[in-house]
C-alpha cells in the first residue's frame, strides 16, 4: 500500500504516488494557519525527493503569511533544538526517518521543539480537510531566510551538556554511519567539538540510500567491518534523520537497538535520577535500569510522540523506546542522535573499560520480532478477536495501553497494528532464547489463522 | 468584491490570496509538464512579491510530472522566452501579471518556440488541467533543479548584435529609465550602460511594490519626466513591470504616447535592417501604419492579443511590428515583446539621425486616439455590434476582433472586453474632435441595443 497517510503528527507517503506538491502545499499551508502565520522554520533530510517537497511546504508557509526560517539540510534533533532558540512558532520537517526510499514525510513540530500534541495535531488536520485556509494577500506573505549558522548554538548546548574533558581525554577513535542522510556534514562538527576521532561512514549526502536506514544489527555490518582495522573503540549506526542509533562495540558485536536506550539510561540516571518513560513494546532492561536506580518507568503507547508527550506529562528525566531512539528533556524535547552518541561516549570516557564489557553489564533478554502482514482493516479485527479468546495468555497480565501486551514472569509479548505499514508487529521478549521465539511463532500463527 | 481567476489565451492570473494560490500554481504546472513532455523547462518570474513562493510552487509541480525546472529568477518575459530557445528547452514559465496591479500574478505559458501559446494550444493545456490524470514520476526519476547563470547575457546579446551598437555607444546618450520597480530595476542600468548610456533611474528597486501605475501611459510618467529635465536626458524610457512594454519620453519631458514607440522602431528597422511587411494589431494608432506605408510597406491589423500578432507576423515574415501598447516585436531578435529592442532601436535611430526625440516625433504624423468602455451585458454584446457592421457595411470594413471601420485618415474598433462586462471602443483620427465625433457616432449607432435612446 502506497496510499497517503495522515496523522496527527503529520503526513507521509509515496512520491510518484500520493504525495503530491498539492497536497504537501496544502497541508503546510494547515499547520501556517494553526500556527496564525507566525515564524516557522522548515528543514530537510537528502532524500532526492526532499527539496521538491520542501519547496511545496515553504511556498504553502508563505500563502499563509508564515515567515520562513529554511535550514536547508539538518537533521531532525537540531531542527527540533532550533525551534525554541529561535523562538518560532512551530517547524515542518521533511524527512521520512527510516522509510524506503521513495517515501518521503513531513513531521509536525511545536513550539517547545517537541512534536506536536494529538490535539493540536487533530486540529491541523481539521484545517486541513476544511480547507479553511489562512491566506495572506500580496503584501504579508511569509518572507524566506535561509539560515546558515544554526548549527553552532547547538553544538555550543551539546558541549555545555556532556563532560567533553573527559571524552577528549579519553582518546577515543569512533566509527559513525548515517546513511548518507541529513547527518553528513555535521559529522565533523560533532567530532571537532566532543573531541574524538571520527571514523564517518556512508557520510555522502548523495540521496541514495547506502543501507536499509533502520539502526539494527543487519544493517550495521559496515560499521562493525572498519571498527577493527581503525582500532575504534564504539560505533554507531544512525537514522537517516539523526533520531535514532544502534550500537557497534569494539570487538565487532553488533547490539541490537534494543540496548542503546537501556544503556543510556543507566548512565543519565546515575547522575540525574528520575522518572523514566518508555513504550509498551520496550525491552525489560529498561525496567530493570530504573529499579536499579531507584526511580519509576512509565510506559507510554508505541509512537515518539506519545512517548514525548508521557515525558513532558512526568517531568521525566529521560524517555526512549526500544528502536534505538533517546531523549533528554533537560537537553531538548528531540529523539537525537548526536546527544544519545555523546552520552555513550561520556559513558566509556567517565567509566573506562570497552563498550563490549559495558554491553555485558546489562541485564540480558531475548527478543524476537514478528510482522504479519494484511489488510488494515483484517488487521483490526484479528486483534479483536485474539483480544477476546486470551486462552494463550491464560497466567498473564494483560495490558491494553497500546495494542496487546501479555506479561509473563519469564517475559512478554506485545503486539499491534503498524501505524505506518499494513502489518501487524509482534515483539516477543524472555530470559531464554527459545521461550521468546515460541511465544512471537504462536501469536504469529494465531494471527495468520483470523486474517 | 472577491476577484476571479482569469484562465484564458494570456495564461492563468488572479489575485494573491484570494484565488491565486500556490496550489493553483503547483497545478497549472504539473499540468504544463505534462503538455509539453518531460524535459527541462525555462521558469522566470518578475519582482512581484508573491512571485518567490509562486516560482517554488511552479519548480515542485514541474519536478513532480519528470520536467526539470531551469530557474532564471528575475528576468524580463521576453529573456524567458529566448532561453527557451537557446538553452533547447521543452517550454517556459513567465510568472508575472504583467501590467496588472501589485496584488496579481499568473502564469504564462510558452511553447518550445518561444512563442506564447495560441488559443489552440492553450486549450489543450486546460483539458489536461481539468482532467486531472496525470503520470507521476517515482523518486528516483525526479529531474533537479538548475539555476540559470546570467540568464539576460544571450538575450541581451541578441539586441546588440542586431543593432549598431557601436554608433549608439560612440553618442554617449543620457538616459532616464522608469523600471516600475519591476524587472528592469534589476536589468536595465546594465544593458544601457554597454551600450555607452549614462543613465538615471527611478522606481528602480526591485521589490514589485509598484510606486506609479504599472501600465506605461502618458499620465503615469510624471516622475520620469522630471528625471529627463533635471538631468537634462535625451530621451527618457518608461518599462512595464515585466518589461516587455515601452514607452518613450522626449528631452523636454513629454511623453510622446506608446503608440509611437513602435512607429519609431518600424521606422528604423525598416530604414536600416530589413524590408518587409508590418504586423499591428487592429487597435494600434495609424501613425504606424503611415510611417510603414510611407518606406512601401504594407501593414496588416490582427486580432488583439501579443500571439496573434506574432503569428501574423511569422507567417508574413514581417521584420518588425507589435501592439501599440508599447509592445515592439522584432522576430529576428524574438516574436514576442520585448522593450529591451525597443530601447535599442530608439537610439540607434537617435544616433543614426543625429535629431532629439522630439524632432522625430514631429516626423511623424499626428493623430488623436480615444478610447472608451460601454457597459453592456454579454448578451446585448452581439446586437450592439451587429448594428454597427449594418451602418458602415459599404466602408473598409474588418470583422477579425469585433468590428473595425477604416476611414481615409481615421478608424474605429468596438469590440467586446476579455476580462470585463464592457464594449470597448476606440476610434482615432487627425484632430481630437474628429475622434470624439466617431466615439459619439459609435455610441449613437449601438444605443438601440442597449436598451437605451441615441443621445
Amino acid at each position: 500500500m502506497n496510499g497517503l497517510r495522515l496523522s496527527s503528527f503529520g503526513l507521509r507517503g509515496f512520491v510518484g504516488e500520493s504525495l503530491t506538491p498539492e497536497i504537501v502545499i496544502d497541508f503546510a499551508t494547515a499547520f501556517g494557519t494553526f500556527a496564525d502565520g507566525g515564524r516557522v522554520l522548515v528543514g530537510r533530510d537528502t532524500r532526492l525527493s526532499s527539496p521538491m517537497i520542501q519547496a511545496s511546504v515553504t511556498a504553502g508557509f508563505q500563502a499563509a503569511g508564515c515567515e520562513v526560517l529554511d535550514l536547508g539540510v539538518c537533521p531532525t534533533p537540531i531542527l527540533q533544538f532550533t525551534v525554541p532558540q529561535r523562538r518560532a512558532a512551530g517547524a515542518i520537517v521533511v524527512t521520512a526517518g527510516h522509510m524506503r526510499a521513495g517515501a518521503n514525510a513531513l513531521m509536525l513540530i511545536s513550539a517547545n521543539g517537541g512534536f506536536v500534541d494529538p490535539v493540536s495535531g487533530e486540529a491541523v488536520l481539521d484545517i486541513y480537510h476544511s480547507r479553511d485556509f489562512r491566506r495572506a494577500d500580496w503584501q504579508h506573505l511569509g518572507a524566506v531566510t535561509e539560515l546558515t549558522d544554526f548549527a553552532e548554538p547547538y553544538f555550543s548546548a551539546l558541549e555545555a551538556h556532556l563532560d567533553v574533558a573527559a571524552i577528549r581525554r579519553a582518546n577515543l577513535t569512533v566509527a559513525i554511519d548515517v546513511a548518507n542522510g541529513a547527518g553528513c556534514r555535521f559529522l565533523e562538527p560533532f567530532a571537532q567539538r566532543l573531541g574524538f576521532r571520527l571514523v564517518a561512514v556512508n557520510a555522502e549526502e548523495s540521496g541514495y540510500m547506502a543501507r536499509d536506514p533502520e539502526p539494527r544489527p543487519r544493517n550495521a555490518r559496515q560499521v562493525a567491518s572498519i571498527m577493527p582495522l581503525v582500532n575504534a573503540q564504539a560505533g554507531f549506526v544512525a537514522s537517516s534523520d539523526l533520531g535514532r542509533v544502534s550500537l557497534v562495540a569494539e570487538d565487532g558485536e553488533t547490539a541490537s537497538e534494543e540496548y542503546t536506550f537501556p544503556l543510556v539510561a543507566d548512565h543519565v540516571l546515575a547522575r540525574t535520577p528520575g522518572t523514566v518513560v518508555s513504550n509498551c513494546c520496550t525491552t525489560r532492561i529498561v525496567d530493570d535500569v530504573a529499579r536499579a536506580h531507584g526511580c519509576r518507568i512509565v510506559k507510554a503507547a508505541v509512537g515518539q510522540a506519545y512517548v514525548m508527550a508521557a515525558l513532558t506529562d512526568e517531568q521525566g528525566a529521560i524517555g526512549g523506546e526500544g528502536n534505538g531512539s533517546v531523549a533528554v528533556p533537560r537537553f531538548s524535547r528531540a529523539f537525537d542522535g548526536l546527544l544519545t552518541i555523546g552520552l555513550v561516549l561520556e559513558d566509556l570516557a567517565q567509566r573506562g573499560g570497552t563498550l563490549s564489557g559495558r554491553l555485558r553489564e546489562l541485564p540480558r533478554y531475548h527478543i524476537a520480532k514478528r510482522q504479519v502482514y494484511g489488510d488494515p482493516r483484517d488487521c483490526y479485527r484479528a486483534l479483536e478477536s485474539l483480544e477476546r479468546d486470551t486462552d494463550w495468555a491464560a497466567e498473564a497480565t494483560l495490558d491494553h495501553t497500546d495494542g496487546l501486551r501479555a506479561d509473563w514472569e519469564d517475559g512478554w509479548v506485545h503486539v499491534r497494528a503498524s501505524r505506518t505499514e499494513p502489518m501487524l508487529r509482534i515483539i516477543s521478549e524472555s530470559r531464554l532464547r527459545p521461550q521468546a521465539e515460541a511465544r512471537a511463532a504462536d501469536l504469529a500463527r494465531r494471527l495468520e489463522r483470523e486474517l | 468584491m472577491k476577484e476571479f481567476l482569469k484562465v484564458g489565451i494570456s495564461g492563468v492570473r488572479g489575485v494573491v490570496g484570494e484565488t491565486f494560490t500556490p496550489q493553483l500554481a503547483a497545478s497549472f504546472a504539473r499540468a504544463f509538464g505534462v503538455f509539453v513532455g518531460r524535459g527541462s523547462v525555462v521558469v522566470g518570474r518578475d519582482t512581484r512579491p508573491s512571485g518567490d513562493m509562486i516560482e517554488r510552487a511552479v519548480t515542485a509541480g514541474l519536478q513532480s510530472v519528470g520536467c526539470q525546472p531551469l530557474l532564471a529568477g528575475v528576468v524580463p518575459t521576453p529573456t524567458v522566452g529566448i532561453l527557451v530557445r537557446d538553452l533547447a528547452a521543452r517550454g517556459g514559465i513567465a510568472i508575472t501579471a504583467s501590467h496588472n496591479p501589485a496584488p496579481w500574478n499568473a502564469l504564462k505559458f510558452m511553447g518550445r518556440d518561444g512563442l506564447f501559446l495560441d488559443r489552440t494550444r492553450a486549450e489543450e493545456l486546460f483539458d489536461i488541467y481539468h482532467q486531472g490524470r496525470y503520470d507521476l514520476v517515482p523518486e528516483e526519476g525526479l529531474p533537479l533543479v538548475e539555476t540559470i547563470p546570467d540568464p539576460t547575457a544571450a538575450h541581451f546579446r541578441r539586441v546588440n548584435d542586431y543593432v549598431d551598437a557601436a554608433a549608439i555607444r560612440q553618442r554617449g546618450f543620457r538616459v532616464a529609465v522608469d523600471a516600475c520597480n519591476g524587472v528592469g530595476a534589476v536589468h536595465t542600468r546594465r544593458f544601457l550602460e554597454a551600450l555607452g548610456c549614462t543613465v538615471t533611474l527611478c522606481h528602480d528597486a526591485p521589490t514589485g511594490i509598484f510606486e506609479r501605475e504599472a501600465e506605461p501611459l502618458p499620465e503615469h510618467l510624471g516622475a520620469l519626466a522630471a528625471l529627463v529635465t533635471a538631468h537634462g536626458c535625451d530621451v527618457g524610457f518608461a518599462q512595464d513591470p515585466d518589461g516587455d512594454r515601452l514607452a518613450v519620453i522626449d528631452e523636454l519631458g513629454r511623453p510622446i504616447g506608446e503608440d509611437l514607440t513602435v512607429a519609431l522602431a518600424v521606422q528604423d528597422v525598416l530604414d536600416r535592417h530589413a524590408r518587409g511587411p508590418v504586423a499591428i494589431h487592429l487597435s494600434t494608432s495609424r501613425a504606424v501604419q503611415d510611417v510603414a506605408e510611407r518606406r512601401g510597406a504594407t501593414v496588416t491589423r490582427t486580432r488583439i492579443g501579443e500571439i496573434n500578432v506574432v503569428q501574423a507576423m511569422l507567417a508574413l515574415g514581417a521584420p518588425v511590428g507589435g501592439e501599440g501598447n508599447g509592445g515592439v516585436i522584432v522576430p529576428a531578435v524574438h516574436p514576442g515583446r520585448d522593450s529591451y529592442i525597443a530601447m535599442a532601436l530608439v537610439l540607434e535611430l537617435l544616433a543614426k539621425e543625429g535629431k532629439t526625440v522630439s524632432q522625430m516625433r514631429d516626423t511623424i504624423p499626428s493623430y488623436a486616439l480615444l478610447k472608451e468602455k460601454i457597459r453592456a451585458r454579454p448578451e446585448q454584446i452581439p446586437e450592439a455590434l451587429r448594428l454597427l457592421r449594418r451602418r458602415y457595411e459599404k466602408g473598409k470594413i474588418n470583422l477579425l476582433d469585433g468590428v473595425f471601420v477604416e476611414f481615409a485618415d481615421a478608424w474605429v474598433h468596438a469590440r467586446p472586453s476579455n476580462t470585463e462586462p464592457v464594449i470597448r471602443v476606440s476610434a482615432e483620427a487627425p484632430t481630437r474632435e474628429a475622434a470624439a465625433h466617431l466615439l459619439q457616432e459609435t455610441r449613437a449607432v449601438i444605443a438601440p441595443a442597449l436598451g437605451f435612446k441615441p443621445a
